[in-house]
Formats: structure tokens, C-alpha cells, sequence
């Protein structure tokens, strides 16, 4: 194929739904020169000088929104953080007329979470400059999925033919489709793991292999478990009967880990309910990779403003 | 005395089974004789109309219809409803009583009634609240309501959640020979679901409305329709299976009658796509397995009527995110349209499609009007079945024009609509 170069031709990420394979590998590959640009204690090109970024949260978020901010900023971006959940902006305006106020300030990326699964994508409808979904209701997190696609890559060598179980509240989980999506396209053989009232139906079209209920099952042969994290206000009744009945069957012990394989990772998109989801002595051991996601969830976010509003 | 001839025209009568070219003669407001085979007019005629052919049709009796008036007028009127209505070819609706104040009392009642006369061309007939206010708990004056013109009594889209409560309605409407409406929903199961519940809602991370609660809601609606001897409604079905539901009851003895709206019969699921709010109704678009099992049972017949399920709703209603906006279709000027493209498909004769938007409705109502036949009221449609049209919001009539329909290419038009031998709408002269 000589000549053929390839471009990342996206004007928004809003889901891993819309990404080629190609795309994701491009980004992850940037995603790791970045990684080890920081790492190494080197100041990246400033991509973003003279670029506005606006962190746009109607759902409070402190780590995602802190992530985005220092990726944008090692770029050499103005950065302006929204966190409209405590503003008198949400109150009485509509999305999409905050949207249009924003827009007239004309803003080259805009990094938005909102409650609503597509919500993202109506504001992105509405404006000219790229945006970035940083989580819309139960929908996607495509940064999510991208930053624990990379961790997986870095820490095993490559995704393809590795067996990764996600456990927890899927039904909710916008990670978990991100994830998913990214997953499945670079080979990986994603098992999904819960209860039957927060595990919903043909998630085989996100790309999952299977759908089980049995934890311990489903772990055999694991190369990566990644945890979810249960809201607890899900767990008092209204979809399972207790705390400590989640952890019996769900929680992540090293004796459970044990049927994984012997080098298998365990990751956390965070915040983590220790001692509900996941054990302490899991969560701190040697196997996590937990603070590795969030580092490279930096990185992510570094390589995906570059793409979308990045000088090249 | 005035008098109309409508001749060569494809005479369609549903309640006879007539297809045929032929005249018909209007006098008075009345149907005054109906000759098939007469290609020239009536010679007693003091007006006469060549229809070129065109389908003449009972005009459309719609079951379902919302409008602003009285409280939401900035949604829609009912001169604006009826402007609308006229140029989809119906002729006649009943207007559902979630209005802003409820239409839960006889002055209300009348109120609709007399507004319709000064301000509107169709037929509009009122339905009154089954309980004060909608709440689902005391019963509304449906005797007093009914004696002052109200066809039928319902609670709306919050179908009383109590069974004793609608129990004791439904016995005591039965008392005064009234019908009731009811839409087949266990609220409980239903919850805050936003689309049809499956893989599609799974993905798109939105809630589901689940199949379960509308079959439950249906066999507690029909079982207490058998029990109380109540005609019921079951009001806005989206499956075969309720449709079912529904024809056991009727072999119990339950008088029961079902009602589609039109859009179910034409989208499926995966129309809603990126979240378009335009498509978000309820019940909702179902899989194209439910679509294609749902005009199966208009096809058998097991359909009372089809309806539009108007709910114009502003933008400020619509332009949200999915699960934040507001269900409801404007649906009077697509209703024709819908229907045909099923007869297009040929899943349905011309005469299947619009029995169940005929004579369906009015036996349910004991209307006189939606036959082709001597006497009934001069409420009939010209429609040209092949003629192709783009359907763009901007040009609805409706005063909200939230329309899943939106820039779809439909195939079938109403060309000139009477009512009572008048003509209310020309859309050759409403072009130019």
C-alpha cells in the first residue's frame, strides 16, 4: 500500500462506538509517547498553545475533570473548568441552549459529562468545535475505555487473545461498554460478570463473548479482572439485598483471584467502595494497576486533544 | 336544498366491502345515494366533482388525539388541530381529557364541545377524566359527564395503578352505559423507562419499557372488563400478544375493543437511532419482529382502530436529551400515509388499512359516519393512494411539529377532504 497514509479523520470522540480499529491503535501508540514523554520528565510539544479547552461537567467529577485539565494544560491549552453541576447555568437552561451560549465563545475542544446517555452527542450537534464525551449517563466513556485498553497493552504486550472479565453494576456502567467496544476490536475476548438485575441483555453486540453470573466461573483463565464500581444506593434492595451479599459472590478476595491466571491484573476505574467490590490487600497488592489507569488516563487524554485540535 | 355529485371516483367502503369506480350523490350534509359503475355525475346534482379516479373514502375517525387547549395553547389549539386534522383526512377525533385544567367535570366537557364548534372544521368529540383530575383515586362524575357529550372516559397516559379503584369505575361506568379507555401499563414494571426494552435500550444505556408491563397491564384491564360487564378500550397496544390478550377476553364475553397508534405500525426501535427525540413515544417503537406481528393482527382483523396518538409537543419539550424529553408524535397529518405504505408493502389491502380508521371507530363510538352509505353524514376524503410526498416538519399544519416522520419520503396523499357535503380542505388550492 504505497502512499497510503493514515489520518485520524474524527471531528468529536463521542464513543468508542465510531472508532476503527486503526483509530484506536493511533491513539493508543501517541497515548504511549506521551506515557513515556512523562515519565521521562519531558515537557511534550505545546500541540494546544493558544487553544481553549472548557471542561463542561454537569455531573461532578473531580478526577476525570482534573485528568482532562492537566492533559490539555502539559499541551500548552487555556483550560476553563465548568463544573455546571453547582452553577446557576444548569438551573432553567437547556442543554443545548448552554450549549449555543458556549459555543459563541468559541472554544476549540469541549470536554463535557452529562447525566443524560446522549446527551454528549446532541450538545456535539450544536456546536462547531470538536468534542470530547467524558461520560454521558450509562451510554460511554471513551477516554475510560481508551486508558484501560493502554493499560492492559502496556502491562501484557499486546490485547489481542487475552481473556478480560468485567464485573460489577453493568447495566449502569458506561464504562463497561467503552471498555467493551475498545476491547473486542483489538481482539481481546471480553466476559462480562454480575448479577442477573445489573447485567442487561445482547450485550454480544457490544462485543462481550459471554455473560455470566458466577464470578468464580467466569475468572478461570482471566489474563485481566476489572472491577466495577457499585453506587451504593443500587444495593440496599432494589437490585440486590445486601453489601455483604455482593461481596460473597462478587467482591474481588485473593482467593477468588486465584482462579485467574497466575499473572492475571486487576484494574479500577475508581473510585473504589474497598471491602464491597474489591479487597484492600487486591486493591493495594502488586497486581493492581489502579494508579497506573490513572496515570495513563493522562496520557489518553493527552494523545485524544491532540488528534482533535492538536497543530500537526 | 344543496346538492353535490362526486363521480368517477374508486368508491372505498370499508363496512360494505366496496371497491369499485362509481358517483356518490350528497345532499344536505347527508349521503344521499351511492351508485357504483356511474362515471358521470348524478343528473340531479346542482354541483358536481370529477374525482380523476381518486380513492373516495369515509373520512378518518381518530380515537386518539391531544391538543394544548384548554392550558397549552403555545402546543396546540383545536382550530389548529383541525386544520391539521382535515388535511390528513380525518374528519373526526376525540380529544383526550390531559388537558390543563383536566377534563374531569361536565363544564369542561362542554367547554371542549363549544369551542370545537366556534373554532374548528372537523368533528371533535370530548372523552372525559375516569378520575378527578387524573389522580387515579375518586371517581369522576362520568354520568353527568356523559349525558353532556362525552364519548368515552380514561385515565390518560397514568392508567389507574389501583385495580379496586378501576374496578369500581369500570362497574360503575358500566352503570351509565359508558365505555372505558384504559392503556394496558403495570406503572410499576414500566418505571422510568424511555424505549423499547432490549438489547437496542441496553447499548444506548437508556431504560426500557418492557413488553411484561403492557401484557400485565392488559390482562388486568381485560379480566376486569369481563368482570364488570365495562366496555374497555385497551388503548395504544404495541403487540401482537396483547392483541391476543385482548380476543380471549372478548371469547370470556368482555367487550373489548384495541386501538394502535399508526407510528407503531410503521418504525421499529432502531429508528430512534442517535437518540432522536422525535421518535420517543410510548409505547414505544418495538422490534421489527413486534412491527410485522402487530400489522398481522390488523390484518386479521383483531385491531378495533388505528389511531394517530397526536401529542404535539413545543421544542422546548423536545430538544433535550433522550431521557429527559417528552414522549409524544404529532401524528394527524401522517396517519393516512402510514397506513398506506402498508398497503405498498402489500401487507394490507387498501380496504384492511382503513377499515380500522373507518367504520373500526365509529361502531366503537355507535358514530354514524365512516361508511359509504345511504344517510350516514357526507364526511368523505379524495386521496390519490400513489402520490409521492416529502414530509418536512415545516410544512405540518400542527402548531408543534414534532413529527417522527420528519424528512421521510411517503407515499399516498389526501387530496380534498368533506365534512357533513362541505369542503374543509383542497390541497390543490391550498397550494396556490
Amino acid at each position: 500500500m504505497a502512499g497510503y497514509t493514515y489520518t485520524f479523520d474524527h471531528a468529536h470522540l463521542l464513543g468508542i462506538a465510531g472508532l476503527h480499529k486503526l483509530d484506536i491503535e493511533h491513539i493508543l501508540d501517541l497515548s504511549d509517547k506521551y506515557a513515556e514523554a512523562t515519565r521521562a520528565g519531558q515537557r511534550p510539544d505545546p500541540v494546544l498553545k493558544n487553544k481553549t479547552v472548557l471542561n463542561l461537567f454537569f455531573e461532578n467529577s473531580t478526577r476525570t475533570m482534573s485528568s482532562f485539565e492537566i492533559a490539555a494544560k502539559r499541551l500548552g491549552a487555556d483550560v476553563v473548568n465548568m463544573p455546571v453541576a453547582h452553577s446557576s447555568v444548569k438551573k432553567g437552561e437547556t442543554l443545548i441552549d448552554t450549549a449555543m451560549t458556549l459555543n459563541a465563545m468559541r472554544p476549540d475542544v469541549l470536554v463535557v459529562r452529562h447525566s443524560a446517555s446522549g446527551g454528549v452527542k446532541l450538545l456535539s450537534r450544536k456546536v462547531d468545535c470538536a468534542v470530547i464525551n467524558a461520560g454521558d449517563g450509562s451510554h460511554e466513556h471513551p477516554t475510560q475505555g481508551l486508558l484501560d485498553t493502554l493499560t492492559i497493552r502496556r502491562n501484557k504486550g499486546k490485547v489481542e487473545g487475552l481473556k478480560v472479565v468485567i464485573c460489577g453494576d453493568i447495566v449502569h456502567s458506561r464504562v463497561a461498554r467503552s471498555t467493551t467496544l475498545a476491547l473486542h476490536q483489538l481482539g481481546a475476548s471480553v466476559h462480562l460478570c454480575g448479577p442477573a438485575t445489573l447485567v442487561p441483555n445482547g450485550t454480544e453486540t457490544w462485543g462481550a463473548a459471554s455473560v455470566q453470573n458466577d464470578f468464580d466461573a467466569a475468572l478461570d483463565g482471566a489474563d485481566v479482572v476489572i472491577m466495577l464500581r457499585l453506587q451504593l444506593e443500587r444495593m440496599d434492595g432494589a437490585y440486590l439485598p445486601s453489601r455483604r451479599e455482593y461481596f460473597r459472590y462478587y467482591g474481588l478476595t485473593a482467593e477468588r483471584l486465584a482462579r485467574a491466571k497466575p499473572d492475571a491484573l486487576v484494574m479500577h476505574p475508581g473510585p473504589m467502595n474497598r471491602g464491597i467490590e474489591i479487597e484492600s490487600a487486591i486493591a493495594d497488592g502488586d497486581r493492581s494497576l489502579i494508579t497506573e489507569q490513572v496515570e495513563m488516563g493522562v496520557a489518553v487524554r493527552e494523545a485524544v486533544l491532540h488528534l482533535l485540535a492538536g497543530e500537526t | 336544498m344543496t346538492t353535490l355529485s362526486i363521480h368517477n371516483a374508486r368508491l372505498l367502503d370499508p363496512a360494505s366491502g366496496t371497491d369499485e369506480i362509481g358517483a356518490i350523490l350528497i345532499e344536505n350534509g347527508l349521503i344521499k345515494e351511492i351508485t357504483p359503475g356511474l362515471t358521470t355525475p348524478h343528473s340531479t346534482a346542482k354541483s358536481t366533482l370529477d374525482a380523476n379516479g381518486l380513492c373516495l373514502a369515509p373520512g378518518l375517525i381518530d380515537l386518539r388525539v391531544k391538543t394544548g387547549e384548554p392550558g397549552e395553547e403555545q402546543k396546540e389549539t383545536l382550530a389548529t388541530a383541525s386544520r391539521a386534522a382535515v388535511s390528513g383526512g380525518v374528519t373526526s377525533f376525540v380529544v383526550m381529557p390531559d388537558s390543563k385544567p383536566v377534563i374531569d367535570d361536565v363544564a369542561l366537557v362542554r367547554f371542549i364541545s363549544e369551542r370545537a364548534k366556534e373554532t374548528a372544521d372537523v368533528r371533535i368529540y370530548p372523552s372525559g377524566a375516569l378520575t378527578v383530575g387524573l389522580e387515579g383515586n375518586a371517581m369522576a362524575e362520568v354520568g353527568l359527564m356523559a349525558d353532556a357529550g362525552a364519548v368515552f372516559f380514561t385515565n390518560g397516559d397514568l392508567p389507574i395503578q389501583n385495580a379496586s379503584t378501576l374496578k369500581r369505575s369500570m362497574t360503575y361506568a358500566a352503570s351509565r352505559g359508558a365505555i372505558v379507555m384504559s392503556r394496558p401499563d403495570e406503572r410499576a414494571l414500566s418505571g422510568s423507562g424511555v424505549m423499547n426494552a432490549g438489547t437496542l435500550a441496553g447499548r444506548m444505556g437508556l431504560s426500557g419499557l418492557s413488553k411484561d408491563a403492557e401484557w400485565i397491564g392488559a390482562m388486568r384491564d381485560t379480566q376486569l372488563a369481563i368482570s364488570t360487564g365495562c366496555p374497555l378500550i385497551l388503548d395504544l397496544i404495541s403487540t401482537a400478544r396483547t392483541a391476543e390478550i385482548a380476543h380471549d377476553a372478548r371469547q370470556q364475553g368482555g367487550k373489548i375493543y384495541t386501538t394502535v397508534a399508526a407510528h407503531n405500525l410503521f418504525f421499529n426501535e432502531l429508528d430512534v437511532g442517535d437518540y432522536l427525540t422525535y421518535c420517543k413515544v410510548n409505547p414505544p417503537f418495538r422490534s421489527e419482529d413486534d412491527r410485522l406481528a402487530l400489522i398481522d393482527a390488523v390484518k386479521q382483523g383483531l385491531i378495533t382502530a388505528v389511531v394517530s396518538a397526536h401529542d404535539p409537543q413545543p421544542p422546548e419539550e423536545k430538544r433535550l436529551p433522550y431521557a429527559e424529553a417528552s414522549f409524544g408524535a404529532a401524528g394527524l397529518e401522517t396517519t393516512l400515509a402510514a397506513m398506506l405504505s402498508l398497503v405498498h408493502e402489500e401487507q394490507l389491502t387498501l380496504l384492511e388499512a382503513l377499515a380500522p380508521l373507518t367504520n373500526g371507530p365509529a361502531d366503537v363510538l355507535g358514530l354514524p359516519q365512516g361508511r359509504l352509505s345511504d344517510g350516514a353524514p357526507a364526511d368523505v376524503i379524495l386521496f390519490d393512494p400513489n402520490k409521492p410526498w416529502l414530509c418536512q416538519r415545516e410544512d405540518l399544519l400542527t402548531r408543534s411539529t414534532n413529527s417522527p416522520f420528519d424528512g421521510r419520503r411517503l407515499q399516498g396523499r389526501v387530496m380534498q377532504t368533506f365534512i357533513a357535503g362541505k369542503n374543509v380542505f383542497d390541497r390543490t388550492a391550498a397550494k396556490k
